[in-house]
């Protein structure tokens, strides 16, 4: 009897004593995040009329975006089965995904591919720290943040203008769909990244999931079949453009919804096994 | 003068005949636009019979048309020349006693798109084979007017391209100035949707610019779809544009050159 409940307490001191370690490891994490964050942030104040220029450029760009959806309205009343407000929520969602490309996928693409050549991959690897989470995150184009603002304002406005009626439910949905189409996304360019490691000569690695981003604007009812088969399947943009969309406008049934974060979780931990796999396989620059 | 071209074409050609597999990828990338742009207009067009009158079949056309013209008219000095100013490897350029932009970085430019035309030969066919376009509105005097169009389009783009690139005699932010160049062709070019359909002021600023020359003047052109005087009128505009797309290049060049010397020694 004695020894059962010391047993049980030494089990739950363990557990006590587990539990603290990923909190620290989490801590250890977060702090990682936010010295990354710091750094990137004192680049960017380093180099302040690179930004204001930037951000400048970026409003241009979305004037244009703007102004190609009104011609298109001015010309006809819905395309693809969506009206004008719901394509304005649908570059909101779009600039979401861009934002992610740009801030962080890109640089961290350029960033991982010279350290492939000229082999300071080593010295990542060698962190006593998830190197997954390493090169997804030690670049990150602070400046991009008001981007993230910018997008939830055109969605918010895009849906107003829709009429479109939203549940609770519906913006649930929502963002966790727009999120696994996110972790979809981010999954494949870490396999194509990964991909780096069995072919050395891989440099572009990331061009098809650059090439075919553009095509996340407009809702992939538009397209031809053989394309929507491309962009939803392969390179699986419309997953984090289209479908939450559809999804907030309450137009995908539970069976599907759950089919799409399945997807999410399980390319996640497909990606991450690839990952893996691959720094097996990676020997150095100079061997 | 011709032996020279000659001896650069040879060296260019075999530069850029190196990278024929990155190229491919570039292709692809730049592909994509206007692919989606024809199938959201053509998508629009077949649900509404006509844009204004354009058919369904008539945005196939242009786009398909738009492919092998925009790659004829635009140009890549920015990247073959804007980092020889700023890394300074220019200075072994400017011993020679040819202008660096006008001979070397013309061929080097020309050579990159003989070779994307090579590759968009049998992509081009197989998208003609998806999406059928119905070219008998496409005459051989089209073509023959559009041709001059899409040198002069050339020419114009090129030499403004070259100002803004000898920009990086002063600015690093060069970039940024070309992307808001860029943005203006994407406005006033025709790339998004045919000129027509844009709004009445956009139309009336582009009949005054050059862009149109980049795209949508020699694809009408080829359709067969512009009055005598609309050609002649861009023409004309195209000629003005020239000379003064030449001053400017010539300018910021010299000035340029003699503000690198300065720094240099």
């Amino acid at each position: 009897m004695l020894s059962g409940a010391k047993h049980l307490r030494s089990r739950l001191r363990l557990f006590a004593y587990r539990l603290r370690v990923t909190q620290m490891k989490n801590m250890h994490t977060l702090k990682l995040l936010s010295a990354f964050l710091k750094v990137n942030i004192q680049m960017a104040v380093a180099y302040r009329a690179d930004t204001v220029v930037n951000i400048l450029l970026n409003l241009m760009w979305l004037g244009w975006e703007l102004l190609t959806l009104s011609i298109i309205f001015s010309n006809t009343e819905t395309i693809g089965g969506w009206g004008f407000g719901e394509l304005i929520a649908l570059l909101g969602v779009f600039r979401l995904v861009n934002t992610l490309m740009i801030a962080l996928i890109w640089p961290n693409t350029e960033k991982f591919n010279q350290s492939i050549r000229d082999g300071s991959m080593d010295y990542t690897i060698l962190q006593p720290v998830n190197s997954m989470f390493l090169v997804t995150f030690s670049r990150i184009t602070v400046w991009r943040i008001w981007d993230l603002v910018l997008a939830i304002v055109l969605i918010v406005i895009g849906i107003n203008i829709s009429g479109d009626f939203v549940t609770p439910l519906h913006i649930l949905t929502f963002i966790l769909l727009a999120l696994s189409g996110v972790i979809i996304i981010y999954s494949l360019w870490i396999v194509l990244i990964a991909l780096t490691f069995w072919f050395t000569r891989f440099d572009n690695n990331v061009t098809i999931l650059q090439a075919l981003l553009d095509a996340g604007r407009y809702p992939s009812t538009v397209y031809p079949v053989w394309l929507r088969i491309i962009i939803t399947f392969l390179v699986p943009i419309a997953v984090a453009t289209t479908v939450p969309l559809q999804a907030l406008r309450g137009e995908l049934d539970a069976t599907r919804i759950v089919m799409f974060l399945t997807i999410g979780v399980a390319s996640f931990v497909l990606a991450s096994r690839v990952w893996k796999a691959g720094l097996k396989r990676y020997s150095g620059a100079s061997s | 003068m011709f032996l020279i071209f000659k001896r650069l074409w040879q060296v260019n050609w075999a530069e850029q005949w190196q990278y024929r597999a990155n190229l491919v990828m570039y292709l692809l990338y730049w592909l994509v636009s206007p692919i989606i742009y024809l199938a959201v207009w053509t998508s629009i067009a077949t649900s509404k019979g006509d844009v204004n009158g354009f058919t369904a079949n008539d945005f196939v056309t242009y786009y398909m048309i738009l492919l092998i013209v925009d790659q004829m008219t635009s140009n890549i000095i920015i990247h073959i020349f804007g980092y020889k100013i700023q890394d300074g490897s220019l200075s072994g350029e400017l011993i020679k006693p040819i202008h660096p932009m006008l001979t070397n970085t013309l061929v080097n430019d020309i050579a990159f798109k003989t070779l994307n035309l090579m590759w968009l030969v049998p992509i081009w066919l197989a998208l003609a084979f998806v999406f059928k376009p119905d070219f008998s509105s496409v005459t051989l005097g089209g073509i023959l007017f559009a041709l001059p169009a899409i040198v002069l389009g050339y020419f114009i783009n090129f030499l403004l391209s070259g100002a803004i690139t000898s920009l990086a005699f002063w600015t690093t932010r060069v970039f940024s100035i070309h992307e808001f160049y860029y943005a203006l062709i994407l406005v006033f070019a025709g790339q998004f949707v045919p000129l027509k359909l844009m709004p009445e002021l956009v139309q009336t600023i582009a009949r005054f610019l050059p862009f149109q020359l980049f795209m949508y003047l020699p694809i009408q052109m080829i359709q067969g779809k512009l009055s005598t005087n609309e050609i002649m009128q861009g023409y004309f505009t195209g000629m003005i544009w020239l000379v003064v797309a030449l001053t400017l290049f010539t300018f910021t060049w010299r000035r340029g050159v003699r503000r690198f010397s300065a720094v240099g020694a």
